[in-house]
């Protein structure tokens, strides 16, 4: 069932009206949750994430030190509300949220600052309300915001964006490659997630699940790079809005 | 939570520090791999893979069931990843690490979704009964490079493993016995396999296969699936220190030369393999004789 | 094929942005960082490549460069050559010397460890509270032993950072008649407002007096405000108040009993609802983004007593918005008269 490709090589519009390098309707707030030292809530088109931070604080057993060598621990907990997709399914100890987990705990404890703060925990609680699409990159977008609300440092924003080439014929060589996809097209096309870290092109985190010739990677690699800046300053300008409320 | 241990502070800068001077410990080059051992079982589907001290093993089984409803065509496919606290003693049975987290996904990235293996060709009769095929790896002993090991093991077990042969009639299946028919190779679509890129100095330095200690000491890690043909099956790179795009792109063309060097000594070995078990010629007079396989005197 | 990025369809403040730009250039011609009271700073924005600055908190510079980043998102403040960024909000981290609030956490066999709203646990020696029965009196092992009747599991208590150890946790002592137990009022924690920062306008900041009492109509209250955010808002302790002056030495031997107890007075209902209303003007002080000291607090106290009084009489009717709404109203009243 080519979803996409059938109707896009004519008007070069994807299903939702989008062209190729535009992102969907990006909403978020910050400091959504009063009882967390930091919360965020991040809309990428129909993928809604609702994350908190809690912490830098004595971790959840006492005794248990935090991380190594004088630094923070990161913990990440990722959840799936009941009728965040399409079918209810218990989504308990699932290896791919546990994977989605690990790549938030490592990439963020690489870009947080946490020497300042030894021995204690910062834990990142992440509830996905409605799944479409994007979720990874929704939810580091999402815990980047909330970070920043907590007022832990970091060096830069850490943002994500998804790519895909669109070409589903190994031959064609005229594959446009694709911004920002939701669910349906995630389930059609070879697609990866980028992390890259704020206005440099550095990435930080890299997830490719599906298979894909070698030389179209640099084009949906080229294509995520740029989407993330354009998310970073979306992203900046949902701080500083919020920043003119103290001044 | 069990823990590696931690390497020793000084242990580290040694190695950071010779890594600077474009040593490594074991002086190999950087992109160089351990020597890599590859022996089969005398069993079909069971492969072991030594990479320098780094030992896993692999190994097939089938069984016959029924297909998932929402999948009626194919058979099923499942890895199954152990740590055993026989491989270091931060494993603990029941109890995944990260460690195994990442390696059951990243398998499961690069093999089943890939669709290295033709699950179709597993089905017996559709929506009835399969073959549900099952890949345990056991990690025996760990110094580093885990997925890389496993992902070889995998691949090399699927290649050597025979299924039994079945015959339908109508809405009913008989397996033959191994004595009866001679077992059938699976359908492999295509060889991904895995290489670990670790890389130091922020992301100026890249490393092959990487031992337990520098594992320890690296700055993060790049995990490409790729099969010889030049497709990539499966990138993770999860987190640690940003790296330049450029930089990866240069990972993918390197990872496919070592690809292909892994992808022709696994095949070395399964012609030798099938030598070893042909000795002087039996196994193509045996299966041309399958019909009456008692005429021939035995030895 | 040039990659261009287009927008979505999200409202754009191309406006608020601008002004941003226009900021950074001008930084850069003068040198001198951007100092602008409406905007703020993001985490990975460029405060400033001039080598004469010094970086502060909040701010990083990567090696090799003379670069000084901001890893926070909050005000710039300088501090003679120095740079640093506060944060809008974060967690309270400790100082030597904070008058801190504090709840017990849980009781170990010579402290306490004691939950001051850091990002690590705070530990109460037993060497460093005074003991009931006279402030020379040695140490023994049967206060080890009675430990639980000085401090439980959570007991409030006011206290002030003593040291602080490596890894930032931080050891109370309550070695003055000032501090000890809490009781006989309301305890309000707000989140993320405490810390002393200096460029919130809002929160409790470090001041000279972190206690005092409220004239109310219906009696004296007493408020203590800690610098990590958590506030105690009581009825006026008359036998302290009285002892305040005269030396530990000559303590009393029945002011020694009441320290240490967990039993609340008998509190009028007018009081209670005067020691109601401070705590709730303190969040709405704190959700209009106000500044919570001392002054701030008499003045808005009084001027929500007058404000009450008046609508009592008016009739009129209820005021949208909760505490903050108070607040607004009031703040708005105080600014007309002048």
């Amino acid at each position: 069932m080519p979803l996409d490709t059938s109707t896009y090589s004519l008007a070069l519009l994807r299903l939702d009206g989008r062209r190729w390098n535009e992102l969907r309707n990006i909403h978020a707030q910050i400091s959504t949750q009063a009882a967390a030292d930091g919360s965020s809530y991040l809309e990428m088109g129909n993928t809604k994430v609702l994350c908190t931070v809690t912490g830098p604080a004595e971790g959840r057993q006492s005794g248990q030190r935090g991380g190594k060598d004088n630094e923070a621990k990161v913990e990440v907990e990722i959840g799936f509300a009941g009728f965040s997709g399409l079918e209810r399914r218990k989504r308990k100890n699932d290896k791919r949220t546990s994977e989605m987990q690990h790549t938030l705990e490592t990439a963020y404890s690489s870009l947080l600052l946490t020497h300042l703060y030894p021995h204690s925990t910062i834990t990142l609680n992440i509830h996905i309300l409605s799944q479409d699409g994007s979720l990874l990159a929704a939810c580091i977008n999402a815990a980047t915001l909330a970070l920043i609300d907590a007022g832990i440092p970091m060096t830069d924003y850490l943002v994500a964006c998804t790519a895909a080439s669109s070409a589903t014929s190994a031959e064609s060589d005229n594959s446009d490659p694709l911004l920002d996809l939701n669910n349906l097209e995630e389930q059609e096309l070879s697609f990866l997630t980028v992390g890259t870290l704020g206005r440099s092109d550095r990435v930080s985190v890299l997830i490719m699940e599906t298979r894909v010739r070698m030389e179209r990677v640099e084009g949906m690699l080229a294509v995520g790079i740029d989407g993330c800046k354009r998310m970073r300053e979306i992203l900046d300008r949902v701080v500083k809005e919020y920043g003119q409320r103290f001044s | 939570m069990p823990q590696e241990a931690q390497i020793s502070v000084n242990e580290r800068a040694f190695i950071q520090d010779a890594l600077k001077e474009q040593l490594r410990l074991d002086g190999r080059a950087f992109d160089a791999f351990r020597p890599l051992e590859l022996t089969f079982g005398d069993e079909y589907g069971v492969a072991d893979v030594q990479l320098g001290k780094t030992r896993v093993i692999a190994r097939i089984s089938v069984d016959v069931t029924t297909p998932l409803p929402e999948r009626k065509f194919d058979g099923v496919f499942q890895i199954i990843t152990e740590f055993s606290p026989m491989a270091s003693p931060a494993f603990e049975v029941g109890r995944p690490t990260n460690a195994e987290v990442v390696l059951s996904r990243i398998l499961e990235k690069a093999i089943r979704r890939s669709n290295a293996l033709d699950t179709e060709s597993l089905c017996i009769i559709a929506g009835l009964k399969c073959f549900a095929l099952r890949a345990d790896v056991h990690v025996i002993d760990h110094d580093g490079g885990l997925i890389d090991a496993s992902c070889i093991a995998v691949m090399a077990a699927l290649q050597h493993f025979r299924r039994p042969d079945v015959l339908v009639e109508g809405e009913k299946a008989t397996v033959l016995s191994i004595r009866e028919r001679d077992p059938i190779p699976l359908s492999i679509l295509h060889q991904p396999l895995c290489v670990t890129f670790s890389y130091f100095e922020e992301g100026e330095l890249f490393l092959v296969d990487s031992n337990l200690a520098e594992e320890q000491v690296r700055d993060g890690e790049v995990i490409i699936t790729m099969n010889r043909h030049g497709e990539v099956c499966q990138i993770a790179k999860y987190g640690g220190a940003p790296v330049e795009p450029y930089a990866l792109f240069n990972l993918t063309s390197l990872a496919l030369q070592k690809v292909k060097e892994m992808s022709k000594f696994i095949q070395e070995r399964l012609d030798e393999d099938a030598k070893r078990r042909n000795a002087g010629g039996l196994l193509a007079e045996l299966s041309a004789e399958n019909d009456r396989p008692f005429d021939r005197p035995v030895g | 094929m040039p990659i261009t990025i287009l927008p979505p369809s999200a409202p754009i403040a191309t406006a608020h942005l601008k002004h941003e730009d226009s900021d950074e250039d001008m930084s850069d011609d003068d040198g001198l960082p951007i100092q602008s009271a409406t905007s703020i700073v993001t985490p990975g924005e460029t405060v400033t490549s001039d080598p004469q600055w010094m970086r502060g908190h909040g701010t990083y510079v990567p090696a090799e460069t003379t670069t000084i980043i901001s890893t926070v998102a909050g005000h710039l403040h300088k501090t003679n050559k120095l740079l640093s960024v506060q944060p809008l909000r974060a967690r309270y981290q400790p100082e030597i010397g904070d008058l801190v609030v504090g709840r017990i956490v849980s009781v170990q066999t010579k402290k306490w460890t004691v939950d001051i709203a850091a990002p690590m646990l705070a530990s109460l020696p037993l060497s460093a509270i005074n003991l009931p029965g006279g402030i020379l009196r040695r140490r023994t092992a049967v206060d080890e032993l009675n430990i639980r009747t000085f401090f439980s599991e959570g007991d409030l208590l006011v206290a002030e950072v003593q040291s602080l150890h490596g890894d930032n946790t931080a050891s109370l002592h309550t070695r003055s008649l000032k501090y000890g137990k809490l009781r006989n009022g309301l305890f309000t924690s707000l989140s993320g407002a405490g810390g002393g920062i200096l460029s919130r306008r809002g929160g409790v900041v470090r001041s000279k007096r972190q206690t005092f009492t409220l004239q109310t109509s219906a009696g004296e209250i007493d408020v203590v405000l800690g610098v990590n955010g958590y506030i105690f808002v009581s009825a006026h302790n008359k036998s302290k108040q009285d002892e305040k002056d005269v030396s530990i030495t000559s303590l009393e031997q029945g002011v020694s009993e009441t320290l240490y107890s967990s039993q609340n007075d008998e509190i009028e209902p007018g009081v209670a609802r005067e020691i109601t209303r401070v705590s709730t003007l303190v969040k709405g002080l704190v959700a209009c983004g106000r500044r919570v000291d001392e002054d701030m607090i008499v003045r808005v106290y009084e001027g929500a007593v007058d404000l009450d009084a008046e609508e009592k009489v008016m009739g009129s009717a209820d005021r949208a918005g909760g505490a903050k709404g108070v607040v607004e109203a009031v703040l708005g009243r105080l600014e007309m008269g002048g």
